[in-house]
């Protein structure tokens, strides 16, 4: 029972966390995490400067789909 | 032991499959349970899966995971962001689900269920996988570089360029159609109007608290912003009902377009974060949420498909859309079996954030199985309403007739039984004030699914409330590609005049914004006003037009692919690529040849534009229609000359390649791949990607 527990809860942290990454909610702490910005070549960016320059990024090429 | 249940297991899978399929395409008489059609759909996609897409992983690309993908290479945590592979499978798929595979199918209904249904289950295992899997693969080994890059390098300077045009000129009927599909979902309807009215300034509101109040706080901002939605479907029931209100927002279709364009230009000029995005994670949920409880409903009510598995529209008589079964199912079909914009994506954002290369099997040939199967439920949902009401919701007046009574005397007689009756009680049920021509496919499928969803929760009780949420996530999503679109081709518009006049080509210049963004939206908007003056309806003439600019990007891709396999020294299983080019440059040159040259005049828009003429000659058109019907005549001949440039720039392309491949057979010409060097991964074999909490 436990261990079904264990498991239970495990799915559902990793689910959780997936769910975050998809929707773009984690992606400020996967650039903190990122190679480029742990070499600490620059200045990492704020959480809103990071924000607005990964939309910009995002929707300058093609992201949705017919 | 293991390997034995494993093979009579899956020859069971594909028993069962092939006897579902075999049940669909047999029966006659009583109607078919839909749940026949789930599974035909899984079985054929599992067993394509297993064995077909590990073939081309394994003998046709070789995938190999000892080297080390753009993710890892490049890691910078912006463009390159190492992803596990089941997020990235939903990023992939979120971007690739549009409104095709959900229109298309309710479109190609009108054949019957049959025809589309089984391309949608064949061309995917065998056309639209394979192209989204092998581009991905490509891009991968190529550092994440578009297709007009790769177009450019691998086939030639010239290809590259003319696949950067054909995109530009396929997004420009992308738009145009899609908005018709909205104007047509929106007309005269306040409860719809206002709730799509409503998005924006929720879009705007969670704009403000993303940037300025939570920034990149996307989860928190959504749930608020879905359930701002929900609350705005409920309360569009309340404008309805208000006289005062409903008239505000009870539009035709002139005005709809008006503001369509008025909303497209404002999403590509104004800041990305304000309006744009937010949009975009609002219409990501829903649609999430949408795709899977309409999969859920089926299952749960398993409804029964009511149209026949032919009609006796495949003779090209179709009241919906003009033109024979050959090739206008698989034009009309289009995303949901192969669609050529998913290799743009492919070769856009996912190449960059893949872990390894075999994953590149799951997410690109796995997520474009799951697009065609909402494909496979849009059939389904579509075919489970009585055919006659399916009829007089998709035919317009032209074909028709103008009076209920007429129209429902007209289908009739087509061998669908409907009464008038019948369309004012369903309009009623759900709170439209008339169901009557509202062709485009949106306000059929959200019938069908409205009535499946309340099947399983509300009963007749929330039909209407579930007709306007389906309204509402179709018109949402579509806008988010009308919008993510217009502001993608304002940078293409922006790039090919920089190199006329450098300062032109500056992103953040804000007349050359202003300037392309009217450029753009001025193209799109064009062929979206000449799609709501039509009398048969634009979807008619946008439609085919939409699927076959979608089919020759496909065909560009496969083209490439081709191109690729052969440097690579695959000769031996070229055909992977090349068969389905090769059908879909023969359904698509034929479909373009028919719609510029058939002498039906619903058909060939060159017939259509000189039966005007012949009218305007004979005095038969009233002096003051003379003007509408000028410019009906410009329009058709337009289309004509849009559809031959279309074709003729893919047909450049194709003989480009093949000059290429000649050339390379015939040992003229060095194959040079154009592919990143190898480096080796350093990641652990068991390294699933960096998913938060977890490591």
């Amino acid at each position: 029972m436990k261990r079904v527990a264990k498991a239970t809860s495990r799915f559902l942290r990793r689910f959780w966390h997936g769910v975050r990454e998809w929707c773009g909610d984690a992606a400020y702490e996967s650039y903190l995490r990122s190679k480029g910005t742990q070499q600490g070549l620059c200045r990492p960016l704020t959480p809103a400067e990071f924000y607005v320059e990964q939309l910009n990024r995002r929707y300058s090429r093609p992201n949705r789909c017919c | 032991m293991k390997r034995v249940f494993t093979i009579v297991a899956w020859i069971v899978v594909a028993l069962l499959g092939a006897g579902a399929l075999g049940a669909i395409a047999v029966h006659r008489g009583e109607p078919l349970n839909a749940i026949w059609f789930v599974v035909a759909a899984v079985c054929c996609y599992s067993v394509a899966f297993r064995f077909y897409s590990a073939f081309v992983a394994a003998k046709v690309l070789a995938l190999d995971d000892t080297r080390a993908t753009p993710a890892e290479r490049h890691d910078d945590g912006r463009d390159f962001v190492p992803t596990n592979k089941w997020v990235l499978f939903g990023h992939h798929f979120a971007a690739i689900a549009g409104p095709g595979p959900l229109v298309g199918p309710t479109l190609a209904a009108q054949f019957g269920y049959l025809p589309g249904t089984l391309w949608l289950i064949a061309g995917a295992a065998l056309g639209g996988c394979v192209q989204d899997f092998v581009i991905l693969f490509f891009s991968i080994r190529r550092d994440g570089k578009s297709l007009g890059q790769m177009a450019r390098e691998e086939v030639s300077e010239r290809g590259g360029f003319i696949a950067q045009l054909a995109v530009l000129a396929i997004m420009v009927i992308l738009l145009a159609v899609i908005a018709l599909v909205v104007v047509n979902a929106l007309k005269s309807s306040p409860w719809a109007t206002f709730t799509l009215a409503m998005t924006i300034p929720i879009a705007l509101l969670l704009g403000v608290y993303l940037r300025f109040v939570r920034p990149g706080r996307v989860l928190e901002a959504s749930v608020m912003g879905v359930a701002l939605l929900l609350f705005a479907v409920v309360a569009g029931q309340w404008v309805a009902e208000s006289p005062s209100w409903a008239h505000v927002f009870t539009l035709s279709g002139l005005a709809l377009t008006a503001a369509i364009i008025i909303y497209g230009f404002s999403a590509s000029a104004l800041p990305v974060w304000l309006l744009l995005a937010p949009r975009d994670y609002l219409s990501a949920f829903i649609k999430a949420g949408a795709v899977f409880s309409l999969a859920a409903g089926i299952l749960v009510v398993r409804p029964h498909v009511l149209m026949p598995s032919l009609t006796r529209f495949v003779d090209g008589t179709g009241p919906v859309f003009a033109g024979k079964i050959f090739p206008f199912c698989f034009i009309t079909i289009a995303c949901g079996a192969v669609s050529g914009f998913h290799s743009l994506i492919s070769s856009g954002t996912t190449p960059k954030m893949i872990l390894r290369e075999s994953q590149a099997r799951f997410i690109g040939y796995g997520a474009m199985l799951l697009e065609s199967f909402v494909g496979v439920m849009a059939m389904v949902a579509a075919c489970a309403m009585p055919p006659g009401v399916y009829f007089a919701i998709n035919s317009p007046p032209a074909i028709v007739g103008a009076t209920p009574e007429v129209a429902a005397s007209t289908i009739t007689g087509w061998g669908f039984p409907l009464q008038a009756q019948t369309m004012a009680d369903t309009s009623r049920a759900v709170g439209e004030q008339t169901l009557w021509n509202r062709s485009g496919g949106a306000p059929s499928l959200a019938v069908g699914m409205a009535q499946i969803f309340s099947s399983t929760i509300g009963g007749d009780r929330l039909l209407s409330i579930w007709y306007h949420f389906a309204i509402m996530f179709e018109a949402l999503f579509i806008l988010t590609v009308l919008d993510a679109g217009t502001r993608v081709g304002r940078f293409m518009i922006q790039e090919l005049g920089g190199r006329v006049w450098k300062p032109f080509g500056r992103r953040g210049w804000m007349p050359g914004i202003l300037i392309s963004s009217a450029i753009i939206v001025g193209m799109w908007g064009y062929f979206l006003y000449q799609g709501v003056i039509d009398p048969l309806g634009g979807i008619n003439s946008l439609w085919p037009l939409f699927g076959i600019g979608n089919q020759l990007l496909a065909a560009v891709a496969l083209v490439l692919a081709t191109t690729i396999l052969l440097k690579m020294g695959r000769l031996r299983w070229i055909w992977v690529t090349l068969l389905p080019m090769i059908a879909l440059v023969t359904v698509t040159m034929t479909a373009s040849y028919e719609k510029i040259f058939d002498a039906n005049p619903r058909l060939g828009f060159l017939a259509g534009a000189n039966a005007l003429v012949a009218q305007v000659t004979a005095g038969k058109i009233p002096a003051e229609r003379i003007v509408e019907t000028q410019r009906l005549i410009f329009n058709l001949r337009l289309d004509a000359a849009v559809t031959a440039v279309l074709a003729c720039m893919v047909l450049v392309l194709v003989f480009e390649a093949l000059f290429q491949w000649y050339s390379i057979l015939g040992r003229r010409r060095e194959a040079v791949l154009h592919e990143s060097p190898y480096v080796a991964t350093r990641w652990a074999e068991s390294f699933s990607g960096t998913v938060h909490g977890d490591d």
